[in-house]
């Protein structure tokens, strides 16, 4: 419950107030955007304050901001050791910083008299709130070591679904504390930013980097058009050089990913007969794949019943897989009482296929996003991110003259009976009828 | 040629007796709110002295104006694209609260509340920042008329070219002297503050060349304060937002001069359009120093000739203002008689304020009680003058000398002239002498005399024709709409963000 407030409401709320909040403040009251400085009424201080805290949390903003932009490309560096100790390292010297500054700001606005004639409760708060924030990222740093390379993985797909409007706070549930600290506190401070002095973080001068020094403004229009006419030609030079670094800064990035193809594809490496020969197996083998996949589905288009074992070489342990009706990969397992239990291998979560192995609460194990299914009635145990359960699928079983003995829908409903001693030769099959399609 | 208007200044230092009355005038209007008490937008200081804030003049500590690189480029000293960034959290060249003064009242309350005793109440200094009480370390004008004191005047830093002897002699009992100094923003052609502001919340207003900034744009980095290197932009500690000298441009739009011209009880300040030419600026400022006064006067152009004319026309000046130009009292000052001379203009930011040098009490000087005087001069000769001329080219030439002496002489020339009328006693050869030497004519020394010594305010003062209705029209902006959008342009409370 508070998982669903501080993770799917809280950041909703923080996005439309940070975007609501900023732009309305803006409109209606431009001049209070600033950033406030405070040296010029203590500036001994703020020296050993301001420039560790803004030095720090730059690049360790910069850091979460391309770990989670690009979390493959970040996962691959952080499996090399040297990447992934720097990483931490730098991340951690800079928390360090952060925290350092933090801790003089918040000191110098206790003691310094005239710094409390400009001081307001708000300001107080997000200090504390940024100390909260530093020392949750820290504690997760130290704590939960290697977090650069756990935690795009982990929380990424987090922000990914808060993003795409599917929110899902399962991915967090079984986080630790200080994780789900850290999160809780990154929304608390953006739904405050609009309302505090952090609002200077948005009107960074990057514009400066690209006027003429000069600035002349012209209050009537006759002498601006004049103006402007000379201008022209000096203003689309301008216009000319920000497209061309916008795209061609584009093109880099784009190019990033791409750049080791494309240059493969020019250079076209002369191949040895060994690789040759591979690659050409491998090709054959996704042929084979894809010719096996095609047979499957005719067969299941044209019989009404398809084999999927020898009962007696079910185990009540370690799932067989097989393919059901729709195609979908499937687990047989045998029951205590020696009949077969089948049931959909396709985790409801995301769509992996789940393990085949019980554990000893007899349930099978997804590993993608570790959520455990009980085989018995299909459910998904407490705290699994996959919320419903596996379906279980109907089957048949025959005798080896092929008459249907015993049959069980997908609801669980049985036909007809069998005789203990027959069941080790019985063969199991799933039906059609019993399938989706048939209903 | 791009023919530009400028609404430019002239300071009679000669004239001014330091009462700071353009102070408190521009005080009362402008800066007499919480966070701007700090702030003097028009300040007179006593020279030789450290000024306001404290040697704003030593670039070497706060870093403003420009430089030319090894490149032979014109670049700010710092804060430019490079140097903001790393500055940006916290400026090492930007003067703090102690460069200038802690802004005190009295507590007068206490005058009727204190409670019956032995002895008078009395009303403390308390910080208008903490409401604590203060002991005052400063103030303005804390070395006003204090020249020849250890602590302000021999800490000038325009005494760095001076040798030992000369600062000695200088500052010997009875020898010494002072002048004042009044200033307001220079409004230059060349502002280091609009080119160092990251948020391009400053800016020149291109009809009339007066540097404003934008309050809604400002964002509070403070780089103009260090690059302004005349210190002429103070930082608003309470809405943190830089404010500057705004030359009283609802007064200027509406034909009225600014306030502290208006009050100047000395009549030292003269205010006409100039016209320049914007785009010789850049080279004109990467001129050695000593060639500087020279190139900035190349700069301003003659508004009778009909080639400037016709460009100033085609670049939108209206006839009103070309007519106002060729009438204007600066151009006399500066070009026409080369008396007034921009302050510091080893910045290269082309100050558009001109200063005449100070002739009195500079030549006056007495020996065993009898004033020197020289026998063919009548007054002193200005090489023996009591302010060295050397400390002179500091402030008005960037330590050439030729231009303070040029104006000097003409100064001393005018004076002789008019004691030959008054007086009668100087030979008539002997006086074409000295007005030759001075490169003056008869007609030249009675105007320099008649607009120095007796202008009213419409020679003075020669305001080029209200903007503001043209403005208006221009921009298609009604009245009706556009009312209430003069003085500082809000409409809503200044208060410091959250």
């Amino acid at each position: 419950m508070s998982d669903q407030f501080l993770f799917i409401a809280l950041p909703y709320v923080a996005l439309i107030s940070l975007v609501i909040g900023s732009i309305l403040r803006f409109r209606i009251n431009a001049f209070s955007y600033s950033s406030l400085s405070t040296q010029f009424l203590e500036d001994r201080w703020l020296a050993w304050a301001s420039m560790p805290w803004h030095i720090g949390i730059i690049v360790i903003l910069t850091g979460h901001l391309l770990a989670f932009s690009f979390p493959g490309v970040w996962t691959t560096l952080a499996a090399e050791p040297v990447f992934l100790i720097t990483v931490e390292v730098v991340g951690a010297l800079c928390a360090f910083l952060c925290l350092f500054g933090v801790l003089i700001l918040l000191v110098r606005r206790f003691v310094d008299a005239k710094l409390q004639a400009v001081t307001n409760h708000l300001e107080i708060v997000v200090l504390l709130i940024l100390l909260i924030q530093i020392s949750s990222g820290l504690a997760v740093a130290l704590l939960h070591r290697w977090g650069s390379s756990w935690a795009p993985g982990a929380l990424g797909p987090y922000l990914h679904s808060i993003l795409m409007l599917r929110p899902d706070a399962a991915y967090l549930s079984d986080m630790p504390p200080f994780v789900k600290m850290h999160i809780a506190t990154a929304w608390v401070l953006l739904m405050l930013l609009p309302f505090t002095r952090l609002v200077h973080a948005m009107s960074l001068p990057f514009h400066y980097f690209f006027r003429a020094p000069q600035k002349v403004v012209w209050n009537s229009s006759r002498s601006e058009a004049r103006f402007e006419q000379r201008l022209e030609k000096d203003t689309e030079r301008r216009l000319f050089i920000k497209a061309s670094v916008g795209l061609g800064a584009s093109a880099v990035l784009l190019s990033l990913g791409t750049l080791d193809k494309f240059f493969k594809y020019f250079l076209k490496q002369d191949l040895s007969n060994e690789q040759e020969a591979h690659l050409l197996s491998e090709k054959l083998h996704r042929l084979k794949q894809s010719a096996q996949e095609r047979e499957y589905e005719l067969e299941r288009m044209s019989k009404d019943d398809i084999f999927v074992a020898k009962l007696s070489d079910l185990s009540k342990t370690k799932g067989k897989y097989f393919i059901d009706y729709q195609m979908r990969p499937a687990l047989a397992f045998r029951d205590e009482n020696g009949l077969p239990i089948l049931l959909s291998a396709k985790c409801t979560h995301l769509g992996c296929t789940v393990g085949q192995d019980l554990d000893e609460q007899g349930r099978v194990l997804c590993p993608c996003h570790i959520s455990y299914f009980d085989i018995k009635t299909g459910s998904p145990s407490a705290g699994s991110p996959a919320k419903d359960p596996l379906p279980h699928i109907g089957w048949a079983l025959q005798n080896e003259q092929g008459k249907t003995l015993l049959a069980q829908d997908a609801e669980g409903r049985r036909e007809g009976s069998i005789e203990p001693g027959q069941l080790e030769s019985s063969l199991l099959f799933i039906v059609k009828r019993f399938s989706g399609e048939a209903a | 040629m791009d023919v530009r208007a400028h609404v430019s200044m002239v300071f009679h230092l000669d004239k001014c007796i330091g009462c700071h009355t353009c102070s408190v005038a521009c005080k009362n209007i402008w800066t007499d709110r919480p966070g701007a008490e700090y702030m003097w937008w028009n300040n007179v200081e006593t020279k030789p002295g450290t000024g306001y804030p404290a040697q704003w003049e030593d670039q070497l500590n706060f870093k403003g104006g420009w430089v030319v690189d090894k490149d032979r480029k014109l670049k700010l000293r710092s804060q430019d694209k490079t140097d903001f960034l790393p500055k940006l959290f916290y400026n090492p060249n930007q003067p703090g609260l102690s460069d200038y003064y802690e802004p005190w009242t009295y507590a007068y309350q206490n005058l009727f509340d204190a409670p019956l005793g032995k002895d008078q109440p009395t009303a403390i200094p308390v910080s208008k920042i903490t409401g604590e009480p203060i002991d005052i370390e400063s103030g303005p004008n804390w070395d006003d008329d204090l020249s020849g004191s250890p602590i302000y005047a021999e800490n000038d830093p325009n005494f760095k070219n001076l040798t030992a002897d000369e600062k000695e002699m200088l500052f010997s009992v009875e020898r010494i002297s002072m002048m004042y100094l009044p200033r307001i923003c220079n409004h230059c052609a060349n502002p280091s503050c609009v080119a160092a502001c990251p948020s391009g919340a400053l800016y020149k207003r291109g009809e009339d060349g007066i540097v404003l900034i934008n309050q809604d744009k400002c964002r509070g980095w403070r780089a103009c304060v260090s690059a302004c290197p005349y210190k002429k932009i103070y930082y608003n500690w309470k809405t943190g937002k830089s404010e500057k000298c705004i030359l009283c441009y609802p007064r200027v739009e509406t034909g009225q001069p600014p306030a502290c011209f208006h009050t100047c009880v000395g009549r030292i300040r003269y205010m006409g359009v100039m016209l320049y030419d914007a785009d010789r600026i850049e080279e004109a400022m990467k001129v050695p120093k000593e060639g500087l006064v020279d190139s900035q006067r190349s700069l301003l152009l003659d508004p009778h000739d009909p080639k400037v004319i016709e460009k100033a026309l085609a670049n939108g000046i209206s006839p009103g203002w070309i007519e106002s130009a060729q009438r204007s009292p600066i151009w006399k000052f500066v070009m026409e008689w080369k008396l007034a001379l921009p302050l510091h203009p080893e910045f290269r930011t082309l100050p558009m304020l001109y200063y005449v040098p100070p002739l009195l009490p500079v030549m006056g000087r007495t020996e065993n009680n009898i004033y020197e005087h020289d026998a063919d001069t009548i007054f002193s000769t200005i090489e023996k003058a009591r302010l060295p001329m050397k400390y002179l080219s500091m402030l008005f030439s960037a330590g050439n000398i030729t231009p303070v002496e040029e104006s000097m002489r003409r100064l001393l020339a005018v004076r002789i002239y008019q004691r030959s009328i008054t007086m009668g006693d100087i030979e008539a050869e002997r006086l074409k002498r000295i007005l030759r030497e001075a490169g003056l004519t008869e007609k030249q020394a009675q105007e320099i005399y008649t607009l120095s010594a007796l202008p009213g305010p419409e020679d003075r003062f020669m305001m080029p024709p209200i903007q503001r209705e043209e403005a208006v029209e221009k921009t298609g902006c009604s009245p009706e709409q556009c009312k209430g959008t003069c003085g500082l342009g809000k409409t809503q409370k200044p208060e410091r963000g959250p």
